[in-house]
């Protein structure tokens, strides 16, 4: 048998075992989603239309985002009902 | 071949093509796709009776292509499915990409191929292009002789695909309309006897396989030092597969009584100073024109190959080492090399042959006949090369026209 | 207040029972259409599901690298010439093997209507047990947009650019989710992202429908990239998609169709392509050829939802199960 330096199998095989693979996608963000939680309702429309589903609720109050991964893409802020979620850029974050 | 023990009632007069049907329900197969293509129609005709009349308990699926079957018993094999098809010229080129992407994904998928050409003049007749069109997908290839090792070596090809220490899909090839359609006597062994056969199978290490609910998956990308890592893995485990072959036919020999030497069978070559080498079903007149001609006290004998990939050149150049002159017989072609494909290898690793002398024939091609009068003229030759004469490096046999405007 | 605010919560969230399985950071542009669905499949289906996929946008994140993985499902990275047949294979041994199993294929309009319809057309006609999902980019997007068969009238791609003797795509797009439909499989339906309860509630039923078979899914997912659309606007995209009768939602059990969601009032289809680049070059003479093909189009579903109710599909029909 020849080394297993890269796979554990025989052929092409991959595990989900060990931690899986992940991009910090937080990254690539321009605008960042900024919740005003007097507006937010509630309803978690912004939680089921984010692609990458990293809008989490807090306690019952309202729903962030997670920067760690959000890609700024602005959806959640779009399909907001009451305009509760703003877009702003990331340079007003930089201290 | 050596028979030592057969049991005459279990001999019945069958077409090669039935042969790998039998073979196939013997083997115990969970899944079968195939689509029909002459000349191996016959082979998912026979499978479907059996299939229809309860006699094989797999799951058919009649696809509605070659492509669809090939990746459909990749699936089914990377699930952990015994699984078997069939094709042949166009049907093997039209599933090549899953022929390729079974190889790497080692997935032991035994088929057979019946061998046809595939030029775009369209020839519904026996050659072995398609065998060498898809030569290095990475497949083990076989080639078998006659209908009793069509079911032999699909027997055998189980057994070496699926061996842990192997993992690779095996492909065995006979000549299209020479062995499909030839009917002749084949010992059909007992299931039993069968089942036992494969039944080492079972006492080994259980491979990867795809399991719903389980945090694994086929199909990565083999990044840098992954891929290579894969291939070389795969290099490895073709290296491997020769002696483990080798071991499956000693094996077949001490369960069914027959054997056939493994990589490659020598025909009375022991005392040879010159040697035919060939393949197939060319090999069965081959060994009947050296009969006659060792009655006249002329020393020849035959090596045919019976697996091509790996290309077993350690087996060959111990066969031939020693030999004054070896004529190489091709049922297909390579361009560039003028000379035939095995000829062109076996070309490779003429200088670890103690000086033995090589000499390509092209023959058999769009259904010619490899006739005994064919055989003889080949012999001729190298005998004649052999004794230092001047001889053409390549002859297409049944063609003289080759000879002397375009051959060298 | 708080009580008050739970109960306006979207019901969609009851249809996410399970975990998602994809790890949080996947390479996919922003406002991914593709990117959602994926992580919808399993968190409604459940985690125990067998996905397939092919070389497309979806293939870097459901295939492993080395021996990594980017999410904990079991899957099956393949061939767009084959994921139909692939998937028969792993279900037909799943089945003599005695294995529970959800399999689903998961491709893009490439594989399912263009290079792999031939192995999907034929996995429908065998009736095979398994869910095959198209979401449907309108084309080639992996490859960096090109013209699928499922790309609309005046679309522009990379191989239908605009220029003085081009109007983009000079041909129709085909209708994929009918094609399937007329197989009479068991289960077909339409959905997209802006309709997540709708889009649950069809996969749920395809996953009890493969039970008897075959079952398609011919999801609309854009791609913000490709159209050259604002990412924050894929959401709207497929709403106005369906508010102008450009996709409509419908679902067919044995080929009966029946409209799951009907415009009252239908907005004319610029209300859709205005939202994008690539219809931007289109006259008003395109745009007649793009209503009128839309408007054929829903009369036609409509004529067929009337016309299956009328014929009474024979119970036989619909008792023809896998015949091999």
């Amino acid at each position: 048998m020849s080394s297993n330096h890269y796979f554990k199998h025989e052929g092409p095989w991959s595990d989900a075992g060990d931690p899986l693979m992940c991009t910090d996608t937080g990254d690539w963000r321009t605008r960042r989603p900024v919740v005003d939680k007097d507006k937010c309702i509630f309803c978690g429309l912004c939680a089921i239309y984010c692609p990458i589903q990293v809008v989490e609720m807090k306690g019952d109050t309202h729903f962030e985002a997670d920067l760690d991964f959000c890609k700024g893409c602005g959806i959640c802020a779009k399909e907001c009902p009451k305009g509760a979620i703003t877009m702003i850029s990331e340079g007003e974050f930089v201290s | 071949m050596n028979t030592t023990t057969t049991t005459q009632s279990r001999i019945k007069v069958i077409t090669g093509n039935a042969a790998a049907a039998i073979a196939a329900k013997l083997a115990r197969p969970d899944v079968v796709a195939a689509y029909p293509i002459t000349p191996q129609t016959e082979v998912i005709e026979q499978i479907s009776t059996f299939h229809a009349s309860g006699e094989m308990d797999c799951e058919l699926i009649t696809v509605e292509g070659e492509n669809s079957a090939m990746n459909a018993v990749m699936a089914a094999s990377l699930a952990g499915g015994r699984v078997f098809t069939a094709s042949s010229s166009w049907g093997l080129v039209f599933m090549y990409d899953a022929v390729l992407a079974v190889a790497g994904a080692r997935a032991p998928v035994v088929m057979v191929n019946v061998n046809r050409e595939t030029p775009g003049i369209i020839a519904v007749s026996s050659g072995q292009q398609d065998m060498i069109s898809t030569r290095d997908a990475g497949w083990i290839f076989l080639i078998a002789e006659d209908c009793q090792e069509v079911l032999d070596l699909v027997l055998q090809a189980y057994r070496l695909a699926e061996d842990y220490d192997i993992q690779l899909p095996v492909m065995v090839h006979y000549d299209g309309f020479f062995l499909s359609y030839l009917s002749e006597g084949v010992d059909i062994p007992e299931q039993e006897t069968v089942d036992q056969f494969l039944s080492v199978l079972k006492t080994q290490p259980k491979r990867t396989v795809l399991h719903p609910g389980e945090k694994l998956g086929v199909g990565s990308h083999g990044i840098l030092g992954g891929y290579m890592e894969l291939r070389h893995k795969h290099v490895t485990a073709m290296e491997r597969s020769k002696a483990k072959f080798e071991e499956i036919d000693q094996e077949f020999a001490d369960i069914f009584g027959r054997s056939y030497g493994g990589q490659v069978e020598e025909y009375r070559t022991d005392d040879a100073d010159i040697v035919l080498l060939g393949s197939g079903s060319m090999c069965g007149t081959i060994k009947a024109v050296i009969d006659e001609q060792r009655e006249k006290g002329e020393r020849i004998g035959l090596v045919k190959i019976r697996m091509y990939r790996p290309f077993p050149h350690q087996a060959l150049t111990a066969a031939l080492k020693g030999k004054k002159a070896i004529g190489v017989v091709d049922r297909s072609l390579a361009f560039g090399f003028d000379g035939g494909p095995i000829y062109t290898e076996l070309k490779a690793f003429e200088t670890r042959m103690d000086g033995a002398k090589l000499v390509s024939f092209i023959d058999g091609i769009a259904n010619t006949d490899i006739t005994k009068t064919n055989v003889e003229k080949m012999i001729q030759m190298t005998r004649d090369l052999a004794d230092g004469k001047d001889v053409p490096e390549v002859t297409w046999v049944s063609y003289p026209d080759a000879n002397t405007k375009g051959g060298k | 207040m708080a009580e008050k605010k739970q109960a306006r919560l979207t019901k969609v969230l009851d249809y996410l029972k399970h975990d998602d399985p994809f790890s949080k950071g996947v390479a996919f542009c922003p406002g991914c259409g593709l990117e959602l669905l994926l992580r919808f499949i399993p968190r409604v289906l459940g985690n125990d599901i067998v996905i397939t996929g092919t070389p497309s946008c979806s293939a870097p994140v459901l295939l492993g690298q080395n021996n990594q993985s980017w999410h904990t499902l079991s899957y099956f990275g393949t061939l767009m010439t084959g994921a139909a047949a692939n998937a028969t294979g792993l279900v037909r041994y799943y089945r003599k093997a005695g294995i529970d199993n959800t399999v689903v294929c998961f491709n893009g309009d490439g594989t399912a209507n263009d290079i792999g319809f031939g192995n999907l057309s034929g996995a429908a006609e065998r009736n095979e047990p398994f869910i095959y999902i198209c979401y449907d980019n309108e084309g080639y997007m992996n490859t960096g947009i090109q013209k699928s068969g499922t790309t609309p009238f005046g679309a522009t791609t990379t191989t239908t650019p605009y220029g003085t003797v081009s109007r983009g795509k000079n041909l129709r797009r085909m209708n994929l989710g009918l094609k399937m439909a007329m197989n009479k499989i068991p289960y077909t339906a339409t959905a997209t992202l802006s309709d997540l309860d709708d889009l649950a509630k069809k996969l749920l039923k395809a996953k009890e429908a493969k039970e008897r078979g075959f079952c398609f899914l011919h999801v609309f997912a854009p791609c913000p990239t490709g159209w050259g659309a604002d990412p924050a606007d894929t959401i709207e995209i497929c709403r106005q998609a369906v508010k102008t009768n450009y996709f409509p939602l419908w679902e067919a059990e044995n080929g009966r169709i029946r409209m799951t969601k009907t415009v009252k009032k239908p907005k004319p289809v610029n209300t859709y392509t205005k939202l994008m680049k690539k219809f931007n070059h289109m006259t008003e003479a395109d745009h007649v050829i793009l209503q009128d093909d839309v408007d054929y189009e829903y009369c036609l579903l409509g004529g067929l939802s009337v016309l299956e109710a009328e014929c009474q599909l024979p119970v036989s029909v619909k008792d023809q199960g896998e015949t091999s």
